[in-house]
């Protein structure tokens, strides 16, 4: 399989060096439009940094996730799985979260209040806010945040959804902090309020808000996830792209919001690039055109991203599954030193 | 002339004298306060529950995995809340 030498990504600093250079980078996400490669850069990557010694957490937040397809293995609900030596992947169940969790809350409400049965009005909103679609995208978010707060992995590589909900989780985070920001405030103004009411009535004794609690440590959940994100040191991002209009327009659109988000961007790779090589072939009429298009929007990407791309990588014979393919790949993004 | 200031007199000695039993009796200023600040606190209990639960209503503000944390300490007032939520206008005023 011929390596590709792109003499304009030899001028920018490659994959393998970026790494090599930002050792404190341990959450690597992969983001970009649906079924452009993020999955399989993801199992490439974490394959890489295992084959290194570094013990990695592949996980994916799609509901629709396709890590147990890439490794062919059922992973699926199952926690960390291991892969091979130090490469664990994991596909979290949301579904499963959030009806475990329901039954947490059921039994603290029983607990609570010494009740046999959950009073109707309680059981009915707890069915439907169980059913709401963000209950799914905010089981996922504190799934994760459960993640990384154990720090048992050397790398965190976060297989994205396609780009939409990238950013949609990206900005839960911020949105949701200025929330219970307020909410605190308002709590604690409340609390205010308990105190004069207490000293007047010459009560010593203050019951601890415990919601103000709840409410602290959601913040500090939410805290950690947005830390992470935003924070350069830590998060490494890359933008998956192909050569192809449509792509790349929307690209430009991401980056601008993710500029917004204060979300470090380090860098592209471009994925599916038919080798150039076959032109010297003897190819049919579509395939050469098809090449010269590629050209054109490999000079796009270069003219618009410049020294920010970081690799090409090649447009594989078959489908990127198991372990051998996953190594090819990993060996035409951080190069053969890998 | 000097009737009408002497009636007001009267008056006044008569509301000062009273509103020092009052106050002696009662206790009224701290009572007033206490009542006040209860008062102001279950008004802004109501408010926070709207906030947090307010997908009860169809207006979703905290992600619904972290509102449902907060279930268990408000499950007392869950049925008072709705009565009022459908009674007190002065609750979408301190919203607005």
């Amino acid at each position: 399989m011929p390596r590709l030498k792109n003499k304009d990504t030899m001028n920018s600093i490659s994959l393998a060096k970026t790494f090599a250079q930002n050792p404190d980078r341990r959450y690597i996400m992969f983001g970009g439009k649906g079924g452009l490669g993020k999955t399989t850069f993801s199992a490439a990557a974490a394959y890489h940094l295992a084959k290194k010694g570094f013990r990695v957490l592949v996980f994916s937040v799609d509901p629709q996730a396709s890590l147990s397809d890439i490794f062919e293995k059922d992973i699926f609900g199952k926690g960390p799985t291991e892969i091979m030596p130090n490469l664990f992947a994991q596909e979290i169940d949301a579904d499963q979260r959030v009806k475990a969790y329901q039954q947490e809350i059921r039994q603290k409400i029983l607990d609570m209040y010494g009740m046999d049965k959950i009073p109707d009005e309680i059981e009915s909103y707890l069915q439907a806010a169980a059913a709401e679609p963000a209950m799914e995208e905010s089981a996922i978010f504190d799934e994760v945040v459960e993640i990384v707060i154990k720090k048992d992995y050397d790398y965190y590589i976060y297989d994205l959804v396609p780009l939409g909900h990238a950013l949609y989780y990206l900005s839960m985070a911020s949105v949701y902090d200025a929330w219970i920001s307020k909410i605190t405030q308002l709590r604690e103004q409340m609390r205010e309020y308990d105190q004069v009411a207490a000293v007047v009535r010459r009560e010593k004794e203050l019951s601890e808000d415990a919601i103000l609690n709840e409410l602290l440590y959601i913040k500090e959940r939410i805290n950690t996830s947005s830390s992470i994100l935003t924070d350069k040191k830590k998060t490494a991002f890359y933008f998956v792209i192909t050569p192809e209009e449509m792509v790349i327009k929307d690209t430009i659109k991401a980056a601008e919001l993710f500029t917004k988000f204060d979300v470090p961007l380090s860098g592209y790779i471009i994925n599916r690039v038919l080798p150039p090589e076959l032109r010297q072939q003897n190819i049919p009429e579509y395939l050469k055109n098809r090449i010269a298009m590629q050209d054109h929007y490999m000079k796009v990407i270069r003219d618009t991203f410049g020294s920010q791309i970081l690799t090409s990588v090649p447009e594989m014979e078959r489908d990127v599954t198991g372990l051998p393919m996953i190594e090819k790949v990993a060996r035409a993004m951080f190069g053969n030193s890998a | 002339m000097t009737e009408k200031i002497k009636e007001q007199d009267l008056e006044k000695k008569k509301s000062g004298i009273l509103q020092a039993v009052k106050e002696f009796v009662y206790g009224a200023a701290a009572h007033d306060s206490a009542r006040y600040a209860l008062k102001t606190r279950a008004s802004m209990e109501h408010l926070f529950i709207l906030i947090t639960m307010g997908d009860m209503l169809g207006v979703p503000i905290l992600p619904p995995y972290y509102s449902l944390r907060l279930l268990p300490y408000v499950v007392p007032q869950i049925s008072t809340w709705k009565r009022r939520m459908l009674r007190e206008k002065d609750l979408m005023d301190a919203l607005a």
